[in-house]
């Protein structure tokens, strides 16, 4: 009980080192759980990932500056690059399979996509990043260029999600839709919109995408 | 003579910023992409320590007692215009946008050089804006002649002095040669500046060191623009980002002296905010205006000339946001009393210039003149006998005094655009729509002060061998 208890103490204080931006305390925590043999993807599931989401948040209220989203960024990157990811024991069985990453055009926030990057290149995809502020054309041309499976279109804004929904006509446009799975990223994302833009992943949380993503791919 | 001014450094709080400014530059160093730069320094005794350049102290006083504490700056015609180093108040358009917003347009454009000529008429003919820049970049020109084609229509159009820069080491070369063409003694009698800016922090582009370097070389007045963005390429803090500022200045001084001792420098500056939020480089906000009110001292207590990036407005528009910023930070620099102030005309971070916006700014200029200006304590002007002689002998009335008439003129600056008509005179437009109208009627009638024919064709020959060099036909307008 108590053991359990205390590894909870030390989810708490990596969230909240993350969110505040304090490098060391969360590669310190980082690496305590990953020393108590925490499941890697449960840590970046359950902690990593929802306060890189309390970040973005913060910062769309206007509480957190450019400033601290760096430092957040940072503390992510470390704790994830440095502790977590070589102790990732994944089937790898997204080896060779190429996907093209990126955040849509008129959006420029990048921390969701790049949580999505890390964790499909840990579990061997080639991931293309395209960056941000991508219009449906390099997707599309991406695709072609590189023989991408997968396609993952973030957006962070009510105001980009639209675009998500032209990166899959653009795809549609050249035939490429039935040869790629579509995944939707962002926090704003939901099923019904997935429905709605004809995408096939729902991208809110990025270990499910991946989930689901294998399962399509029948790479599981 | 009672004067508005605004100081905001003691003597001994800016010979303390000075001091850590030298030990910086002597500590830390400044990185010279141009090794052929950094050799100018390292063989008068500067020091090479992991790619930096480390300046002693003894070269920085050296230098310090070289530079010219007063620079005399002529029109293109060989009058003198003003002595910088005394708060000469040369409002100039802020340069280089690298797009035009047209009147009723919320959407800036590429500008073209037909765009560029009619800037330069529109300052030749507004009273207050004292110097030409080359404020606009065209945009339908090949890339390698766009920094020297704006000086053409200005050298062609206009007799103001002018406050330009080039964008390659080759081009100056051939600028200063257009300037020469137009006037022999355009180093003797100077009529025009360059900027040169730092990259912070502390570090020199190949371009910009390569300029301070030729432009000494020549005699030609540099003005060193440093351009910390609080929070980003400098601390966060407003002493941090002095600091820095004058560190990477004075750097720029030592190598013009270097290069020729009695070079003339102008201490510049364009200290900007990177926004917290957004990243952007907020010129007037009230944190990058301190930065220039503090290097202002720092100058001051240096005897140096000096300039800023004020007068000037970070919104989209020609809206509340911009003629208050405008007004703002141009009273600022009146009041600071810095030599040369960039900024009039240009929207949203230095790369958008509006006409309109020109011509608004044209008047909060003249205004902040007249106040900066002060009055006269004199006894003529402290008029006692005048009060008298009206409240016992004329019935009150001042208009009727000689006094009144003598002084009007003299005391009280009028407005041109601005709106102080009663409203039964008042034409129903609003400040934005009158100047639009305003800039129409210069660009229909306003003074061209052009070139006589032989001056002409010197310059066009010069003119002609830059395009050339570019392979492309030179576009006369």
């Amino acid at each position: 009980m108590g053991g359990i208890t205390a590894l909870e103490d030390v989810k708490v204080k990596l969230h909240k080192a993350i969110v505040e931006g304090d490098i060391e305390g969360a590669v310190e925590s980082a690496k305590a759980l990953v020393d108590a043999d925490v499941d890697v993807l449960q840590i970046v599931s359950e902690v990593l990932a929802p306060a890189m989401k309390v970040v973005g948040e913060m910062y769309e209220r206007g509480e957190y500056f450019i400033a601290d989203l760096i430092a957040s960024a940072e503390a992510f990157r470390q704790a994830f690059e440095d502790v977590l990811k070589p102790k990732l024991t994944s089937s790898r069985s997204g080896k060779g399979v190429v996907a093209v990453f990126g955040t849509v055009r008129g959006d420029i926030h990048e921390l969701g996509k790049n949580i999505a990057k890390a964790l499909f290149k840990a579990e061997g995809f080639e991931v293309i990043d395209l960056g941000v502020d991508v219009p449906p054309e390099k997707f599309a041309e991406a695709v072609e260029a590189y023989g991408a499976k997968v396609v993952g279109a973030s957006a962070l804004m009510t105001t980009t999600m639209v675009e998500q929904k032209k990166v899959v006509e653009e795809l549609r446009r050249r035939g490429l839709r039935d040869k790629v799975v579509v995944v939707v990223g962002g926090a704003p994302v939901t099923e019904e919109w997935v429905k709605e833009v004809g995408a096939d992943v729902c991208g809110d949380d990025a270990f499910k995408a991946l989930k689901k993503v294998k399962e399509l791919l029948g790479v599981v | 003579m009672p004067k508005p001014t605004l100081t905001i450094l003691s003597r001994s709080e800016a010979s303390e910023i000075h001091d850590k400014a030298v030990k910086l530059l002597s500590g830390v160093g400044v990185r010279f992409e141009d090794p052929e730069v950094a050799r100018i320094l390292l063989e008068a005794g500067s020091i090479e320590k992991g790619g930096r350049v480390l300046i002693p102290e003894e070269l920085i006083s050296e230098a310090l007692k070289n530079v010219p504490k007063r620079l005399d700056l002529y029109d293109r015609d060989g009058r003198k215009v003003a002595t910088l180093g005394e708060g000469a108040l040369l409002f100039n358009p802020g340069s280089a946008a690298i797009k035009i917003l047209d009147y009723g347009s919320k959407e800036p454009r590429n500008p073209t050089m037909e765009d560029l000529k009619n800037l330069v008429l529109l300052v030749e003919n507004l009273d207050h804006i004292d110097a030409q820049s080359t404020a606009l970049v065209p945009s339908d020109v090949p890339i390698e002649v766009k920094d020297a084609v704006r000086l053409y229509p200005i050298l062609k159009y206009s007799r103001k002095p002018i406050v330009t820069g080039a964008f390659t080491v080759e081009n100056l070369h051939i600028m200063l040669e257009m300037l020469k063409a137009v006037r022999e003694d355009a180093w003797k009698r100077p009529f025009a500046i360059f900027d040169a800016c730092p990259s912070p922090p502390l570090s020199w582009s190949r371009v910009t060191s390569r300029n301070v370097v030729d432009l000494a070389k020549a005699g030609v007045p540099s003005e060193i623009v440093s351009m910390p963005g609080l929070g980003g390429t400098a601390p966060a803090t407003v002493a941090g980002a002095v600091v820095q500022h004058h560190a990477e200045v004075l750097s720029g001084v030592v190598l013009a002296q270097l290069v020729s001792k009695g070079a003339p420098v102008i201490y510049g500056g364009s200290p900007t905010l990177m926004h917290p939020r957004y990243g952007t480089v907020a010129i007037v906000a009230p944190e990058s205006m301190l930065i220039s009110i503090a290097y202002r001292d720092l100058a001051k207590y240096l005897d140096l000339p000096t300039h800023t990036y004020m007068g000037l407005s970070d919104a989209k528009l020609v809206d509340y946001q911009a003629g208050a910023e405008g007004a703002y930070s141009s009273l600022t620099a009146a009041l600071s009393g810095f030599d040369v102030i960039s900024g009039p005309g240009m929207l949203e971070f230095e790369s958008v210039q509006s006409f309109e916006k020109l011509v608004l700014d044209n008047e909060v200029c003249g205004l902040v003149k007249r106040f900066a200006r002060g009055f006269n304590l004199s006894v003529e002007e402290l008029a006692i006998d005048v009060i008298e002689d009206v409240v016992l002998r004329k019935g009150g009335n001042f208009l009727l005094h000689p006094h009144t008439r003598r002084y009007v003129r003299k005391e009280v600056h009028i407005p041109n655009v601005w709106d102080a008509t009663p409203r039964s005179r008042w034409g129903g437009r609003n400040a934005y729509e009158e100047a639009h109208e305003a800039v129409l009627k210069i660009l229909k009638e306003g003074r061209r002060s052009e070139l006589s024919d032989d001056v002409l064709k010197e310059l066009n020959a010069v003119y002609e061998r830059l395009w050339r060099k570019a392979g492309s036909t030179p576009i006369y307008v």
